[in-house]
């Protein structure tokens, strides 16, 4: 080998023990970054957990029937709320009255608007009625 | 058909909304007909400056209040029938003018607009039954807005005004697919400020006109109001319903009033 070539050699080997350093510490850099991440999803978590734990309305207020939020409801879901806007609580019967609908159309829908948490119902005697909830930032 | 609710609503300000809502209360009043006029325009109230001398200040109770449940449909509406001579009583619920008022409104939560629409219904239920009311007309907020849709969900059926104005004729036309085609309700047009001159240019007669607005916005036009320079240039305070009612544009509300089912013999 050459003079020449074993300077050149030499260059290469300092430059590459050069990058595998820089290398090292962007890596130990990543750990802690991922590390760090990962305590702070701990922590929303957490405390994600804590407040849906003490106060389960905030899902409600997410699903107010607001009129806005009935503009991007299906027409046959859209129909039954705004009867439940005029009526404080109503049969699947009542509502069908108001929208000339089938009994069973309204319930199904009454009952699709609970699924997706809309609407509430309770069971008083034989009769089960729909209802809004009133929802606790209201009388603010 | 009687429409016990109307709704005065359109897509951009400065249609005339208020001046038709306020002139039309008036007309059906002074027949002999009880009427209430609420202003849901909650960002721009202007019925307190319109009837500021029938008002005893300082107002009990404002719309805004009301809906807060602060307060009862009794404090709320200001019978002003005396003040105007009119035959039926005309009860007025104002919304409250002041930046903190409006404020406090566009700050409200969309589960507080939820409990709006159902303290309009129960307040139209109070009118209807034991204030003995037999019309209710709400003046709106323009373009799609909470107060506006609120009044649309609670009311038998809108009047949209609208002037032939291009933007105004598409904003109507937009409005009426994507707003009211949703709620599935049916509105009337009214136009407004219409110029005789658009009627020379293109050679139709009124009714054609309207033909031709219908087949357009597939929805029926009870009426073409000429822009009457003086109407605009009156003072928007006056009440040309008690000041001049034999003047053309109340009697163009009063065929308006017949179309909305009001027959005015009285």
């Amino acid at each position: 080998m050459s003079p020449k070539e074993t300077a050149s050699n030499l260059k290469m080997a300092t430059l590459l023990a050069r990058i595998i350093d820089e290398l090292r510490e962007a890596n130990e850099k990543l750990e802690l970054l991922v590390s760090s991440n990962h305590t702070l999803l701990d922590t929303q978590k957490e405390l994600i957990r804590q407040t849906s734990a003490k106060k389960k309305p905030t899902q409600d207020l997410r699903l107010a029937p607001d009129v806005m939020t009935l503009l991007s409801l299906p027409m046959s879901l859209r129909k039954t709320v705004m009867v439940l806007y005029k009526l404080e609580k109503a049969t699947a019967e009542d509502i069908a009255k108001e929208t000339k609908r089938l009994r069973a159309v309204e319930s199904s829908s009454a009952n699709q608007l609970v699924r997706l948490g809309y609407l509430k119902k309770k069971r008083e005697g034989r009769d089960v009625y729909f209802y809004i909830e009133p929802q606790l930032e209201a009388k603010e | 058909m009687n429409a016990k609710v109307i709704s005065v609503h359109s897509s951009r300000g400065g249609t005339g909304k208020t001046i038709i809502a306020t002139n039309l209360a008036l007309l059906l009043a002074k027949k002999g007909i009880n009427v209430a006029l609420l202003d849901l325009d909650f960002r721009a109230p202007s019925l307190e400056m319109i009837f500021s001398e029938a008002i005893e200040r300082p107002v009990k109770c404002w719309l805004n209040d009301f809906l807060n449940s602060q307060c009862e449909p009794e404090q709320l509406l200001i019978d002003v029938s005396e003040k105007y001579n009119l035959s039926g009583r005309l009860l007025i619920g104002l919304a409250n003018p002041a930046i903190d008022a409006i404020r406090n409104i566009m700050e409200k939560s969309r589960s507080w607009e939820v409990t709006v629409v159902k303290k309009l219904f129960s307040l139209l239920s109070s009118l209807f039954t034991n204030m003995k009311i037999d019309c209710c007309i709400f003046d709106t907020s323009p373009g799609v807005q909470y107060s506006s849709i609120n009044a649309i969900v609670s009311s038998d059926v809108s009047m949209i005004i609208t002037t032939l104005d291009s933007l105004d004729l598409k904003g109507t036309e937009n409005m009426l697919v994507d707003l009211f085609g949703a709620l599935d309700k049916k509105p009337v047009i009214l136009v407004n400020k219409f110029s005789p001159e658009t009627r020379i240019k293109s050679n139709e007669n009124n009714e054609k006109i309207i033909r031709r607005l219908e087949k357009t916005l597939k929805h029926q036009v009870i009426g073409l109001i000429p822009c009457y320079c003086d109407v605009l240039q009156t003072e928007r305070t006056s009440l040309l319903a008690v000041e001049k009612p034999n003047h053309p544009f109340i009697k163009d509300l009063e065929k308006v009033s017949e179309a909305l089912g009001y027959t005015l013999q009285k």
